[in-house]
């Protein structure tokens, strides 16, 4: 019996094998669909494990009833990008891929040009995977960074109106305090919480995304009146007068979350995808508020938007179809809401009631600059953690030493890789 | 086929199959990567581009010359301090357990304990024991009535936080040592007490002048463990304090791992390594010389 079941279990298993074998064949031997007409087979790769099964079965009824002639198959994968960089160096990967983590330069080799999407509206990130004028990729969605915080806890305090300038945010912040809250959550032992303050909030100083490439261009990138000297000023006033945790070199991120929706602590500074995870800590989503980090005292309201992963299609794949599926993606399949992303279309209104609030708030959004190789090489060999850096400045007792001293690491690096003014 | 073969002829050939395999994987997963880190380390390599650059020195010379990278050396001298009195501590205890003491093997069970778990896991308990708002240890500080002292940030203090991160290993390890002792003492014959029981030894001269010096190259052992141990540490760093507050407590193994995967020079840190392994092989040398003087 068991030799039997054995060996029943090996003729399904060969059989399987060789199917999918000639299942490839098949795929590779179709016409690529040159002639533009939308049908045949499609796989998106992507990251989503959890939607498998559920939301993309949905979709693919949906995509299919619109465009009959195609077959849409999803392929979910953890670690994406090293594996699906395997596959790429393979020669043979899925119509409908996230982009992985190549130069702007390598796109064209693995994936063909997506302008002539005709989307019903301008959207984001247009430019920043491009190259030579040819966009590659089109981003997911965006999200952005601001104040994250408990109403109830504002309420609590006596605050009525969310601040929109820095000094009544520091006012807010001093209410909180008298009535025993800690008003801003900074996750400051963790070190990760603080790259908002190195990539998000110089953005809004400066008014330039550009800010960390433009590193390139000097010995001297963090001085105390630039934007970093003046951002990591913000964090460092806000630890002495006492607004952050009691103690921020003993902090607890999966506690502080907790403490968010309990009203223990006021305020996050992170990205919007920390609301649904203090709503899941059990924060009552309507008690969740979520407005820009008013930066400066000019009553702007301004916010970073930062892409997702972007979809690029396989030049080699069936490529009509693939863009109909980033067109239906982006247009019509509500992934951006279920995701809780900023939507890609620019006059489309995010669904997430928090992402509503905050754009309530007339927010000028900056998008990021394509990062420049050339200020990251500088920073590795400078060995310099930004981090760490604002960790040090914050707790030092001469921030200036701090800079000047990240300044001289910064310039010898600059100098040993031979770049010139 | 093979019984034509002479018994020498035999012999030498199940030898070198029965050698083959072992010599084989350790070649592969232990001296290959040995001589490839060693390679690297004169190399500059980011870890992804084909073309690896021959550059001498320079990575060795870095080394030495960066305080920034040598000095975090010091960070580990509390590591050494605590290790100590973790190895007093064992002691102490193994000849405590070693006597016909009513529950001894629970005693043991409890103090070895702490050693099977894993260290991560230790770490993060541990997070919530030094946590200064609500940690279990300033709560007991403070329900004890030191209310000073239950505001204490243990793993924020740059001037001590390297001591707490070692007590904790203290916790986990001395366990370990007290077991490797209580083996050495078990082996220890009990006629040798008797007799100087009978010649009117009290239970110090007993230890001094025979408990010692039988259990001296186990002391020896435990020594090399604890100095490899405090020159290695890394997972309790890296896990509560990210090497915090400002790099107080960076240890050089979480260095190098920062410079190979987040700085993406492969040459540098693959010298860092090869400089740490000197630097063990330095100290334990120094270690056996000066406990051995005299000996043989």
């Amino acid at each position: 019996m068991k030799k039997s079941l054995m060996l029943l279990l090996s003729v399904i298993v060969m059989l399987t094998m060789l199917s999918a074998c000639s299942g490839n064949t098949n795929e590779k031997n179709e016409p690529a669909g040159d002639d533009g007409e939308i049908k045949g087979d499609i796989v998106f790769l992507t990251n989503r494990t959890d939607m498998i099964g559920n939301v993309y079965d949905e979709y693919k009824k949906r995509f299919e009833e619109k465009y009959p002639g195609v077959n849409l198959e999803f392929e979910a994968i953890l670690d994406y990008d090293a594996t699906l960089k395997v596959r790429m160096s393979s020669g043979d990967f899925p119509d409908v891929v996230f982009l992985p983590t190549l130069s702007n330069a390598e796109f064209p080799e693995y994936f063909a040009p997506l302008n002539d999407i005709e989307f019903s509206g301008d959207i984001y990130f247009k430019e920043l995977r491009a190259h030579e004028g040819q966009m590659y990729g089109i981003s997911s969605g965006g999200s952005t960074v601001g104040i994250v915080y408990n109403k109830e806890a504002f309420a609590k305090a006596g605050i009525t109106d969310v601040p929109k300038t820095y000094e009544e945010f520091l006012a807010a912040c001093e209410k909180l305090k008298q009535s025993g809250i800690v008003p801003l959550a900074s996750n400051f032992k963790d070190k990760w919480p603080l790259d908002v303050w190195v990539h998000d909030i110089p953005s809004l100083i400066g008014e330039a995304s550009d800010h960390q490439n433009k590193r390139a261009d000097t010995d001297t990138p963090y001085t105390m009146d630039n934007e970093y000297g003046k951002t990591w000023s913000i964090v460092r006033e806000l630890y002495e007068k006492g607004y952050l945790e009691p103690d921020i070199n003993s902090t607890n991120w999966e506690q502080s979350k907790k403490d968010i929706a309990t009203g223990k602590f006021g305020m996050y500074l992170l990205g919007n995808w920390v609301i649904n995870q203090v709503i899941e800590n059990g924060a009552d989503p309507d008690n969740v508020g979520f407005f820009p980090f008013p930066a400066d005292n000019s009553g702007q309201a301004k916010a970073p938007l930062n892409p997702d992963f972007f979809y690029a299609v396989n030049k080699n794949g069936n490529v009509p179809a693939a863009k109909a599926f980033i067109h239906w993606m982006i247009e019509e399949s509500g992934y951006d809401e279920f995701a809780g992303f900023i939507p890609t279309l620019k006059d489309r209104e995010p669904k997430l009631a928090q992402l509503a609030e905050f754009n309530s708030y007339d927010v000028k959004y900056f998008e990021p600059a394509q990062p420049s190789d050339v200020a990251i090489d500088i920073q590795n060999a400078a060995q310099l953690d930004q981090a760490a850096t604002v960790q040090e400045f914050v707790l030092s007792d001469d921030p200036a030493a701090v800079l000047e001293k990240v300044n001289g690491r910064w310039a010898k690096a600059r100098s040993d890789l031979g770049i010139k003014e | 086929m093979l019984s034509k073969l002479s018994f020498q002829t035999q012999k030498k050939v199940i030898l070198i199959c029965f050698i083959t395999i072992p010599l084989l994987l350790l070649f592969t997963f232990a001296y290959y990567p040995a001589l490839e880190l060693l390679r690297l380390s004169f190399m500059k390599w980011n870890g992804v581009s084909a073309n690896k650059e021959w550059i001498g020195f320079a990575n060795y010379v870095e080394v030495f010359s960066n305080p920034d990278i040598f000095g975090v050396f010091k960070h580990n001298f509390a590591y050494f301090v605590v290790g100590i009195i973790q190895n007093m501590l064992a002691l102490f205890f193994a000849v405590i357990l070693n006597t016909k003491l009513r529950g001894r093997n629970g005693f043991r069970l409890l103090l070895f304990l702490p050693y099977i778990l894993n260290g991560v896991a230790v770490a993060y308990l541990f997070g919530y024991v030094y946590d200064t708002t609500n940690g279990s240890l300033n709560a007991l500080l403070g329900s004890l009535g030191f209310e000073q002292l239950s505001q204490t940030s243990w793993l924020g203090n740059k001037d001590f936080v390297n001591y707490t991160l070692a007590s904790v290993g203290l916790w986990r390890f001395m366990g370990f040592n007290m077991v490797i002792y209580l083996g050495a003492l078990q082996s220890i014959p009990s006629d040798l007490y008797e007799a100087a029981s009978i010649d009117g030894a009290n239970a110090w001269q007993k230890f001094s002048k025979i408990t010692l010096p039988n259990i001296y190259k186990i002391i020896e052992l435990n020594l090399f463990l604890t100095v490899t141990g405090a020159l290695e540490v890394f997972d309790l760093p890296f896990v509560l304090t990210k090497g915090g507050p400002a790099g107080a407590s960076e240890t050089f193994v979480m260095k190098i791992i920062e410079t190979a995967f987040q700085f993406n020079n492969y040459g540098l840190a693959s010298a860092m390594s090869v400089v740490l392994l000197l630097f063990v092989v330095i100290v334990l040398s120094i270690q056996r010389y000066l406990l051995s003087r005299g000996d043989d």
